[in-house]
């Protein structure tokens, strides 16, 4: 559904700041959005993707930087002078046009006299057409969000911004809605940037998804690959959840850096290391861990990173099974485990022995710790029942 | 069917608590009703009633019960230019406010930050001084040999070399005196739009003209329907402004009520016009909202 | 007629420093208290009296002596007031003398604002709560018509012989058994002092001629009381306003009519030329002698040359009043020369008091050869007393009038 007169272009950021006072909101932000992408900014609340929407957007100025679409500078254009269109967060329909008039608004902005049949057509996209004559207070959360995006799409922008589109449905809606939108981004082929918070709705929908962190970009790549080799602390923690153990780099062993924590040594392949000085994380996903009765160790692989240790929580999920495991150096690492093994499962108290293999081992730079990027409720929380049970077991 | 389920027993309560409720309900409505009744629907009728009483031949200022609509007739054949006069005066004087309160009320609403409570105190801060005595200092401001009428004067722009005891000076004071019934329900509507409806339209290609064209000012329509409305009103009844600032040819249909009432003792020329001030502006007051299509706004 | 409150007025005088005038400064009828009046009168206008002459007025049993106290409604700022203290010298005076509470109200704006007020009640025979009102000329006579006034005992008042003669007799109360005098006053033109002599190169406004001399087209205002207004106007044509005919008057209003049209008045007021005229926007007025008076030196009142009007404000005891013996001992007082004198040094309108000039010269030697406060006959003669009129020709006179100027 791109235009014909001018081919979908991708969208470059160069250099792009917002400063507000002394705080950098976006802070020397340089990415290419390839045309025709499904592009998901991640990152938590106060990050700078609100506002680099924004500046795409024309609804802020850049403090510094420029932003292109192909071989055009838009940076000096105002809001409504960009091929640019917005889903606002709130969705933000005009309460006192009806739906079609909504949708009508920016056809009829830019002049166009038959605005029926694109109007028609856009509502049966996103299948609204018996809702026409609706104001938007008379509909449903789902279906402002629908008219939001018929709203911005039907005027075929080169690039169409999200901003968390789906942050006020209820968990439901919003799956639903997730495979709508990515239904509508493939028939119209446009540009969309998704600014979202929730790391399964950016994996989910994105073809490319670009982690923020305090004004940066952190990484940005296909989520298969983010998620299985995440370059730096913060990612391997925000996207998804990891095991992270604060050890050093001491050494190599062929193509493998080996990495040492608490008297264990673990193996990963240079190419999964990020870590440039001493200081190293060694960083393995839950699902990548495979768990045994202590008995059995001797059939851990022998190349396998493993680590012994005590489980303190069962929990079946249906799917999986999640056990936390207790290290010897008192730190609970969580392992899924898929339900294929028939017969007894590890109990709570078993001593074990975890191992998974060094290609699924990632080493990552140490000097900022294993929490950054975990929810600070999670850490909280964690804190919280720690509390508790030293509460308890001292009484 | 007398057999005891647990359902038949649950049954007869729920009409004694509906019946409890909606009693409630009227009860809250009561005091409502009551100041209504006494205060508006008594003095409505009798103002109706004695509208239409006949004078008794051959006594002055004595008047008897009857039906003579001829009151009416005879009031609007020797007052219609007060009426017209009193339409005019007020339409200019809230047009005047609306043009002077809206962009005051945006700015308040959109602009002013952390000194809105502030700015809001300052519009309403003349009403708690007396309406006369606001009135009155007019007079000074407007004064022959005050800055104001000397540079007007000076420009020419005075006909009769003066402000004061002219219909300027009476819109002039219609329009200062009732400015704060427009600006608050104006800033009240203003305030309520979502900033980011004016984004999304500017995002949609509504230059800020259009935006405000086609957003701001259609959501604030609430707040400009009641605003007009409360200023229109008042000023179409307003007397004291004729009274203090205008002239003998300022005279608007409120000074010609009170002559009738106080100095005639015509009670039912008094009433008569008083019934044809309300009708006028009721018949206006729906006219308007009809085509203004409030009941559309959200 | 104006249609201020009166304590809106007060403090306006207040803030803005006028030079108080003394008695119609507060002239009011809000159309609030018409709106209410409205409901009050309902259907029952038809009630006032219609005898031709004094109708007799009933008493209820006089309450003097068990309950000593005396209501009394006069106008603002119409008796003695001592600055500082804000009490009423000779009022407290009285009150300590006799032992009688006197609860003085001022709540008579208006003549017919305050008839509008108590109406229902007298028509109805009730008691209006006042054993004392002060009411103009005209409207004491419509009360006295009405049968609204009590007649008073004069052998318990010996002081109302002090009266001085040229009021003693007026044709509405011949032998004033109904109604003492409190003030009179003066209407005839007041004019700044300054201004007249920059437009019309003169020290004193003497004529009507001068008030209408276009070179003061828009710098003038008349009053919105008829009797005034069209008394002068009616004197300048040569006409006597103590006696007249249709045509007479209609002659006035035509030349009342002229002049508003070509607008040489510039607005008809009641008590708001006083602020006008200082303010200097107004040079010279048809106003009323003691407020003019009160403005001080910079202005000037005359008695034009073709004649001023006069008038008087009335004390009388309504009807069915509980207090009439205390209400009587209250006028006797005020008739004594040596009180009259104080309040007359302090109201500078016309005193009634015989012998209060000679008292005067005690007070203040300047105000007892003041001819605005103790008039010669001389002077007296060159004003006169409206005709007095029937309600129906007051009627039809009060629509021409305000029909006239703009109502």
């Amino acid at each position: 559904m791109a235009d014909s007169a001018h081919p979908v272009e991708d969208l470059h950021l160069r250099n792009l700041t917002k400063r507000f006072g002394d705080h950098a909101a976006v802070d020397d932000l340089t990415l290419t959005i390839p045309a025709g992408s499904f592009f998901a900014l991640l990152g938590a609340s106060g990050c700078g993707k609100t506002t680099t929407l924004r500046m795409v957007a024309g609804l802020e100025d850049p403090t510094e930087g420029s932003i292109h679409i192909g071989d055009r500078d838009i940076t000096s254009l105002r809001a409504f002078e960009r091929p640019v269109n917005t889903v606002f967060q709130s969705y933000a329909l005009f309460p006192h046009l009806d739906i079609f008039e909504n949708v009508a608004f920016g056809l009829r902005r830019r002049g166009i006299k038959d605005v029926k049949p694109q109007v028609e057509q856009m509502l049966e996209l996103v299948e609204l057409s018996a809702l026409a004559r609706r104001k938007p207070t008379q509909l449903s959360g789902g279906q402002q969000q629908r008219v939001a995006v018929a709203r911005a799409l039907i005027n075929r922008p080169d690039v169409l911004l999200l901003d968390e589109p789906l942050g006020a449905l209820d968990l439901k809606l919003r799956r639903q809605m997730q495979i709508e939108l990515k239904r509508i981004q493939t028939e119209v082929g446009t540009t969309f940037v998704h600014v979202t918070h929730d790391q399964e709705e950016a994996m989910t929908m994105a073809d490319t998804v670009a982690v923020m962190n305090a004004g940066r970009i952190e990484q940005m790549g296909h989520p298969a690959d983010i998620y299985e080799l995440p370059r730096t602390v913060f990612v391997a923690n925000f996207l998804g959840q990891s095991n992270l153990i604060q050890g050093s780099a001491d050494g190599r062993s062929g193509d493998d850096v080996l990495i040492s924590a608490f008297g264990e040594t673990f193996r990963v392949p240079a190419s999964r290391t990020f870590a440039t000085g001493s200081s190293a994380v060694v960083g393995v996903r839950p699902e990548k861990m495979t768990i045994l009765d202590l008995v059995d160790a001797d059939k851990v692989p022998s190349d396998h990173n493993h680590l012994q240790g005590r489980v303190t929580d069962v929990s079946y999920t249906g799917v999986s099974t999640q056990y936390l495991v207790m290290t010897p150096w008192e730190q609970e690492l969580i392992v899924f485990e898929q339900n294929m093994i028939v017969g007894d499962r590890c109990e709570v108290g078993d001593e074990v022995v975890v191992h998974w293999s060094p290609q699924h081992t990632f080493g990552l730079d140490g000097t900022a710790g294993t929490t950054v990027g975990v929810d600070p409720e999670v850490l909280d929380l964690e804190a919280a029942s720690q509390a508790l049970i030293s509460d308890v077991s001292g009484s | 069917m007398v057999a005891v389920v647990p359902g038949t027993t649950g049954k007869a309560s729920p009409p004694a608590v509906t019946q409890r409720r909606s009693r409630t309900g009227y009860l809250l409505l009561f005091p409502g009703l009551a100041w209504l009744g006494v205060f508006f629907a008594i003095p409505f009728v009798t103002l109706f009633f004695t509208s239409l009483q006949q004078d008794v031949p051959g006594k002055s200022g004595k008047y008897t019960a009857g039906l003579q609509f001829s009151n009416y007739s005879e009031a609007l054949a020797e007052y219609w230019p007060q009426f017209l006069r009193s339409f005019i005066y007020a339409g200019i004087a809230t047009l005047l406010a609306l043009m002077i309160a809206y962009p005051l009320a945006y700015f308040i609403a959109f602009r002013a930050g952390r000194w809105r409570s502030l700015m809001l105190v300052l519009v309403i801060a003349p009403s708690f001084a007396s309406f006369l005595l606001r009135t009155y200092a007019w007079r000074t401001i407007l004064s022959d040999e005050g800055p104001i009428t000397s540079t007007l004067d000076a420009l020419h722009l005075l006909p009769d070399g003066r402000v004061l005891n002219t219909g300027i000076a009476v819109v002039a004071g219609l329009t200062y005196n009732f400015l704060p019934f427009m600006i608050l329900p104006l800033y009240a509507a203003l305030e309520k739009i979502d900033p980011r409806l004016i984004e999304a339209a500017s995002d949609l290609y509504a230059s800020p003209q259009t935006a405000f064209r086609k957003v701001t000012w259609p959501l604030s329509m609430p707040g400009v329907v009641a605003g007009t409305l409360l200023t229109f009103i008042p000023a179409a009844g307003d007397y004291i402004n004729a009274e203090l600032l205008g002239s003998t040819k300022d005279r608007m249909i409120g000074n010609v009520i009170q002559t009738n009432f106080i100095e005639f003792r015509d009670y039912p020329t008094a009433s008569a016009l008083s019934f044809v001030l309300m009708a006028a502006i009721l018949v206006l007051v729906f006219t308007y909202i009809r085509r203004a299509g409030t009941e559309d706004l959200v | 007629m104006t249609t201020l409150r009166p304590e809106a007025i007060a403090a306006i005088a207040a803030t803005m420093g006028s030079g108080v005038s003394r008695r119609r400064v507060l002239q009011a009828a809000g159309l609030g208290g018409a709106a209410m009046l409205a409901a009050a009168c309902g259907t029952g206008g038809d009630a006032s009296g219609d005898a031709t002459g004094p109708a007799s007025a009933s008493s209820a049993p006089d309450q003097s002596d068990t309950d000593k106290v005396v209501n009394w409604s006069n106008w603002p700022l119409y008796i003695d007031i001592n600055d500082e203290t804000g009490e009423r010298p000779t009022l407290e005076a009285f009150q300590k003398d006799t032992g009688i509470a006197v609860t003085y109200t001022e709540d008579v704006n208006d003549n017919n604002e305050f008839y509008a007020k108590v109406r229902t009640q007298l028509e109805q025979g009730q008691d209006i709560g006042r054993d004392i009102v002060v009411l103009t000329d005209w409207m004491a006579a419509l009360w006295i018509q009405n049968g609204f006034a009590q007649k008073l005992d004069k052998a318990a008042m010996p002081n109302s012989g002090n009266i001085i003669p040229r009021l003693a007799s007026v044709s509405f109360d011949p032998n004033r058994e109904f109604t003492l005098p409190w003030q009179s006053g003066i209407g005839g033109l007041g004019y700044n002092k300054a201004t007249l002599k920059e437009a019309l190169a003169v020290d004193k406004m003497t004529t009507l001629d001068q008030l209408f001399d276009p070179a003061l087209k828009g710098r003038i205002t008349v009053l919105s009381e008829m009797r005034d207004t069209m008394g002068c106007i009616m004197a300048w044509q040569g006409n006597d306003p103590a006696n007249f005919t249709d045509d007479q008057f209609n002659e006035g209003i035509a030349a009342l009519t002229e002049q508003v049209d070509s607008g040489q008045i510039r607005q008809v007021t009641g008590n708001d030329y006083i602020a006008a005229l200082e303010s200097g926007d107004v040079i010279a007025v048809i106003g009323w002698s003691g407020d003019i008076f009160a403005l001080g030196d910079d202005f000037g009142f005359e008695i034009p040359e073709s004649g001023g009007t006069l008038w008087t404000d009335n004390m009388l005891v309504p009807a069915l009043a509980a207090h009439k013996k205390n209400a009587e001992m209250v006028m006797n007082y005020y008739y004594d020369p040596e009180v009259a004198a104080q309040v007359a040094a302090y109201v500078n309108y016309i005193c009634p008091v015989e012998g209060a000039q000679a008292a005067m010269e005690k007070i203040d030697p300047a105000l007892a050869s003041n001819e605005l406060i103790f008039p010669t006959a001389a002077t007296l003669d060159r004003t006169k007393v409206f005709m007095e009129l029937t309600p129906e020709q007051n009627e039809k006179y009060e629509r021409a009038f305000q029909s006239a100027i703009g109502n």
